[in-house]
Formats: structure tokens, sequence, C-alpha cells
């Protein structure tokens, strides 16, 4: 009987199904959230059209015409008889076109900031997390202050000084070049966008950064990292193997809603004049036109207005999904 | 206790400190400032600059003092002449602060070309020389100096206190109007967990706090001013606290500007829209904790012993369910100052966002970091009246 240790028949072991993986599980359970998916479906197809703007874009966008002026949407040019899908703003540009290279610039600015808060409050959170002692007094107390001043107040002035100044001020070129590329604008106009960008990445990181720290605190004491540890495992080796991917999921939430978070605080600061300024379109200074206009041509704050509030609203409920999709205790 | 207190005191001190520090070194960084514009009169040829109108202008902005002499003038208004005590001088009155007019020393390099560069000091600044200028108190002493554009050489508290009862009207009145209608949806939802009214309210308020200010704040004045003015229905005035001219509306008749009607009129659509987003957040907290309080142990045991159901919703639950909501609250106070930033600018109301605003789109930066020290101030009390109130209202907790 020595030979037969394992007895298991080999058909048994193989109709055995392999088991689920946790990505399978929330992805799965993400698919059942109904507003999720379309929202998910939603800004894609918004994503898309930004990417694919210099090609679908029927107009040059800083086409200036003086003749065609607050067209309303769906009417013709007169001189030329070509449609204006949604009609033409202040100075004659068309809306739709304006609308695509927006969509790129404030979509674009917002998951640019997202991304550099994520990786700066995470790389912070892990590290005072894990490390403890002098390191975590240092980063804690610089994020309570960074926390105590007021978020709107000083956004607008840190983005109005370096906006309103932006000439004086000569970014390196591989900073100019990426975000031109990115952003799909000429070079001159890339230096206010990167300003932006680094306002906003700047005051952003503490909730990631809080985040991080919490989840991280939790993981330090669990057994596989002691384990690990007995094991001769370096530091990088632990955080990168062990603790970032056991702290990671509330993050994809608090990325997801960060997300809306830059794409509002931008659109924001444009509207009140202290962001991207004109020729660069994003939704917010188009916004900030259309308002003043409103009187006379009501549809106008409409055509920036809806696709700020459904992104928000699809960014919220894609979030709202993802949280319900990551919690295990949630049974859906 | 007593410990607690005093050791919070000196940390926000500190913080205050490191706050306008913060706001100082900005201002200080930031590119352009007067001298820019001098030179933009010089180079357009209007008349030709002196170094006396360089002098003149940098004592008046404080640029010819050094670094830490104009941070701590700034900050505490020290020191605003010869340092004495009584008869006796601390400080030799003659001690150099500043510098007035720089020296210039022309350097001559092998190839030819030459450079004039500042090296020494030809005017310098003493002590004496601050006892004559006009100095302020300090802005820990909520002295802010003189506004330079929005209103020239009018001292900044006066121009915020023009604007604060606007704000505070808008902000007290949004805020007591969410907790009076958002904390009973609350707790009327949790308590009908899943019933329709609400699935429609947490509908409602997703969708609410989801949607940006700006966004909603737009849409108000398009249904209710322009569309509801353009269909000839009785519409709501925007823009400003109170009218300009006499205006007629649909239905109501004749408006005064200025009237209390008026007034009332045009606070109606801003104090909407900013109530309506609290309800939203606020709602939604209330729900979440009352929630959680009702799946309490205690709460079981009320019910068991047969205690009535709106006494254990009012008097069991209710009670736990708002202690995080009263550190909710002390986060509106920093919001009083210039939380409504956006809300102000889309309604044009006349409050301390809206100076924020107004200061920054005319580099009146002062005032711009008037407001955000003020602001930061409210923040440091607000936290500490919600760990205050935090230990009243849940005893469990000590301060230590």
């Amino acid at each position: 009987m020595a030979t037969t240790t394992s007895a298991i028949p080999e058909s048994i072991e193989r109709a055995q199904p392999r088991s689920e993986g946790q990505w399978a599980v929330v992805v799965r359970r993400f698919r059942r959230h109904r507003l999720a998916m379309f929202s998910l479906a939603l800004l894609a197809t918004i994503f898309l059209a930004s990417l694919l703007a210099p090609w679908i874009a029927p107009f040059p966008r800083d086409d200036i015409a003086l003749n065609r002026t607050f067209l309303t949407p769906m009417s013709a040019d007169p001189a030329t008889g070509r449609l204006h899908l949604l009609g033409t703003d202040h100075l004659g540009r068309d809306f739709f076109t304006r609308v695509v290279y927006a969509a790129r610039v404030s979509l674009m600015v917002a998951l640019s900031v997202t991304t550099m808060v994520a990786i700066i409050g995470s790389v912070l959170g892990l590290i005072a997390g894990f490390f403890g002692g002098w390191v975590d007094n240092l980063i804690s107390r610089i994020m309570e202050f960074v926390a105590t001043i007021p978020d709107l107040p000083i956004l607008l002035i840190l983005s109005a000084i370096m906006v309103q100044n932006a000439d004086l001020i000569v970014l390196p070129d591989w900073i100019i070049g990426p975000v031109a590329w990115i952003m799909a604008v000429p070079n001159r106009e890339a230096t206010q966008v990167a300003l932006l960008i680094l306002v906003l990445a700047s005051l952003g990181w503490v909730g990631i950064a809080r985040l991080m720290r919490g989840m991280v605190l939790q993981v330090r004491e669990m057994q596989y990292i002691e384990s690990a540890r007995a094991l001769g495992g370096s530091y990088t080796w632990l955080l990168a193997r062990h603790v970032f991917p056991n702290a990671f999921p509330p993050l994809i939430v608090a990325f997801t809603l960060g997300l809306n978070g830059a794409l509002v605080s931008e659109v924001a600061i444009s509207f009140l004049g202290f962001g991207v300024q004109d020729p660069t379109p994003t939704w917010g200074n188009m916004m900030g036109f259309a308002t003043s206009y409103m009187f006379n041509h009501p549809w106008m704050p409409l055509i920036p207005g809806l696709p700020i509030f459904l992104c928000s609203l699809a960014f919220n409920f894609i979030g709202d999904g993802l949280r319900d999709a990551l919690d295990p205790r949630l049974k859906i | 206790m007593t410990v607690y207190l005093i050791r919070r005191a000196i940390q926000m001190v500190l913080v205050t400190v490191l706050s306008a520090l913060l706001g100082y070194t900005l201002l200080y960084i930031a590119p352009g400032g007067p001298l820019l514009f001098l030179q933009q009169m010089q180079n357009e040829g209007q008349r030709r600059v002196t170094e006396d109108d360089i002098a003149r202008l940098k004592a008046r902005y404080e640029l010819d003092l050094y670094l830490p002499i104009r941070f701590s003038r700034w900050l505490i208004g020290f020191p605003r002449g010869p340092v004495q005590l009584g008869d006796t001088h601390l400080l030799a009155p003659d001690t150099v602060v500043g510098c007035a007019i720089p020296g210039q020393v022309r350097l001559r390099y092998p190839d030819g070309s030459s450079e004039i560069i500042e090296e020494g000091c030809n005017r310098v600044v003493t002590l004496n020389d601050l006892a004559e200028r006009r100095s302020s108190r300090g802005i820990l002493f909520g002295d802010f100096g003189l506004s330079q554009q929005i209103t020239r050489d009018r001292p900044i508290s006066d121009l915020l206190m023009s604007r604060l009862p606007y704000t505070l009207q808008l902000m007290a009145v949004s805020t007591l109007l969410a907790i009076l209608i958002g904390v009973p949806i609350g707790i009327y939802s949790a308590v009908r967990q899943y019933s329709r009214f609400d699935y429609v309210i947490t509908g409602i308020a997703f969708v609410g706090s989801s949607m940006p200010t700006l966004f909603m704040g737009v849409m108000a004045i398009l249904v209710f001013s322009v569309l509801a003015k353009n269909a000839g229905l009785p519409y709501l005035p925007s823009g400003g606290a109170q009218g300009i001219r006499d205006y007629t509306i649909p239905l109501i008749g004749m408006v005064d500007a200025g009237s209390f009607l008026d007034r009332t009129l045009r606070f109606i659509m801003p104090v909407s829209v900013l109530t309506f987003f609290n309800i939203a957040g606020w709602s939604r907290f209330v729900r979440t904790s009352m929630l959680e309080a009702l799946r309490q142990d205690y709460v079981r045991t009320a019910r068991a012993k047969g205690v009535l159901e709106r006494l254990v919703i009012l008097k069991h639950s209710l009670r736990n369910a708002l202690i995080p909501f009263v550190t909710l609250l002390a986060g509106v106070l920093p919001s009083l100052v210039a939380g409504a930033a956006i809300t102000e600018s889309v309604f044009n109301w006349p409050g301390m966002g809206r100076l924020l605003v107004d200061a920054l789109g005319r580099s009146d930066y002062t005032v711009a970091m008037a407001i955000l020290f003020i602001s930061t101030v409210l923040v440091l009390i607000g936290y500490l009246i919600s760990d205050i109130l935090y230990t009243i209202v849940d005893p469990r907790i000590r301060l230590s």
C-alpha cells in the first residue's frame, strides 16, 4: 500500500473547476450594477471621442467667423450651408468641435492629476504606514497641515498666480511636449494646462495618502507579512508584493471619485477664469462664456454643461459600483 | 482638559503662523507685482522712470526691506520704528533693515561685453525710517493692511466687513434649512429602509451630491430666471443682492429695487442651491449613521422590553446616530467664509467668496491672502470645536 499515498483518481482531480480569481469576482459583481455599467459605457464613448478629436471634429478648433455667431444647434451656416451640429459660440466657432476638444483637455487634466495624486499619495501613505516612527510622524504632520488649508481658496489663489503669470514661467520641454501631445493643444498653450495640473496635484494627494496609510497599518500586522519577513523578504519586496496589493482595493474607489473631484475642480477654476484660458477649450471656460450669453441664448450653457454633469454623475456611479463590488461583506 | 486645550492652542498658533508663512511666500514668489507695472510704463514710453520712483514704489509695498523684517512687520506689525523700552533703545535706531537703492556695479568681461549687477547699497533703510511709514498692526491681530486694487488704499478689513454680512446670511440660512430638512429625511429613510420613499430620496440625494454646484446654479438661473421670464411666468431675478432699477414680475407686480421683496426674491435661488446641495449630502450621512445605530444590540433590547417605537428611534438610536454629525457641522464653519465661492460667483452674490474671485481677477493678492488666512483660522477653530463637542455628546471619549 506504500505506493498509493495519493489515491485520488486523476479524473476527479481534473473535474474540480479552477476557482474564480479575486478580480474575476470583482468584475462579475461590478457587471451586475447596471447604472455603473451604463456610466462606464458613456464615459468610454466620451473618452474615445476626445481621443479622436482631431479626426472627428468637423471644423478647425479656433475657426472664428463673426458672420455666424450664436447659431442654434442643428442649424446651417447661411454663408456656406455647412451644418453646425451643436451650433456656434459668441465668436462663431463650432460648438461640437470645441466640446470634443474640451473633453480632451478636461478629461486628460482630470486623469493626469488623479494619476499623479494617486502615485504621490500611495507612496507617502505606504512609507508612513509601513515604517512608522518619525517618518510616519513627519508625513502625518505634513498631511494635517495641507488638510487644514481650505481647498477652494488655496486652489483659486495658486492657479490664479500661476496662470496669470504663465508667460513668465518657463517649464522644461520634457513637460511641455508630452502635455501638449496628450491634451492636443499647441505647445504655447500647454504651459497653463501643465501649471494647472501641477497646482491640482500638489494639493490633492492627502486623501489618498491617508487612506493608504490606514490600510497599510491594518495590513502590516497580518501574519502573512510576518511570515514573508521571516523568510527574509526585503522591504521593497514586502511593500511591492504583499503590502501594496492588499491595501490596493479601496484605492480604486478613491481613484474614481478623485477623477470626479479633479474634473469638477478644473471646471470650476476655468469657469471662474483662473484656469485654462480661452483659445484652449475646456468645459469650464466654455461654461463661463456660455453663462454670460445665456439670457439671450438659453441653450448655450447646456452644451458644455451637460457633459460636465453626465461625466460627474458617471464617475460617481462607477465609484459606487466599484465600492459595492470590492466589498466582500456585501452580497449582491 | 486644560492641558489638552493649552497644547491645542500652541499647535493652533504654530499652524496659523506656518500657513501665514506659506501665504506670504506665495505672495513673494509670485511673478509680476508692482515693479513690473513700472517697467511697462518705462517700455511704453509714458514717462521716464527715475531711481526715486522705484524707491518710492518699493517703500510703498515694503519691497525695500529685508525679507524677515518684512514678514515680521506683516505678521505682527513689528518693528514699527526704533525698538525702545521706555527711553532706552534695545536696538540702535540706525540699524539697517533694508536697502532703498541698491548699488550697481558694472562688470566688464574679457570678451568686451559688460553686465550691470546689484551689489552693496547706496541708500539704506534704518529703523528710524520705519517710524515715518504707515505700518499695519500685523495680520495676527486682525490688520490685513490696505487693498491695492479693489478699493484703492482702503483697509482690507473694511472691505471684508462690508462683504461678510452677505455671506453669513447666505450660509446661515442655507445651513439651518439643510439641517431642518435633511436630518428628518435621513432619519425617515433609515427607519423605512428599502421603502419607496427611501429609494426616491437616496436616488435624489445621490444625484444631488454628485452634481457640480456650478452646473446646478447655472441650471437654476436658466430654468427659474431665463426660461420662466421668456415664457411670461413669474420668475426669480438673478444676479446681485439687490436690483438696480425697478422691474415687474407677472402675478406679483411691481418690485422696487432694493426693497425687502426684491432682496428676498434674489436671495431665494442661491440659498436654495446651497440648501439642496447640503440636504443631499447630509441626509445620506444621517441615513447611514442612523442605519448603523438601529442595528445595535441596545436597540433590540429596547424593542424587546416593549419601549414605544417612537422612543426607540428618537431616544435610543437618533441620539447616538447624531454623534458623527456633530463633527460634520464643525466643518461648516470654515465654509462660512469662502466655501460658497462658486455659488456666489454664479449668482453674482456680493459675499466673501465672490470677493476672493474678484480680488484674484484683479491681482489684488493681499485681499486673497487675508481671506485664505481667515478661513485657515476658522478651519482650526472648527476642528477644536468639533473635538470638544465630541466629548460633550459622547462621554466615552476623553481628550488627553
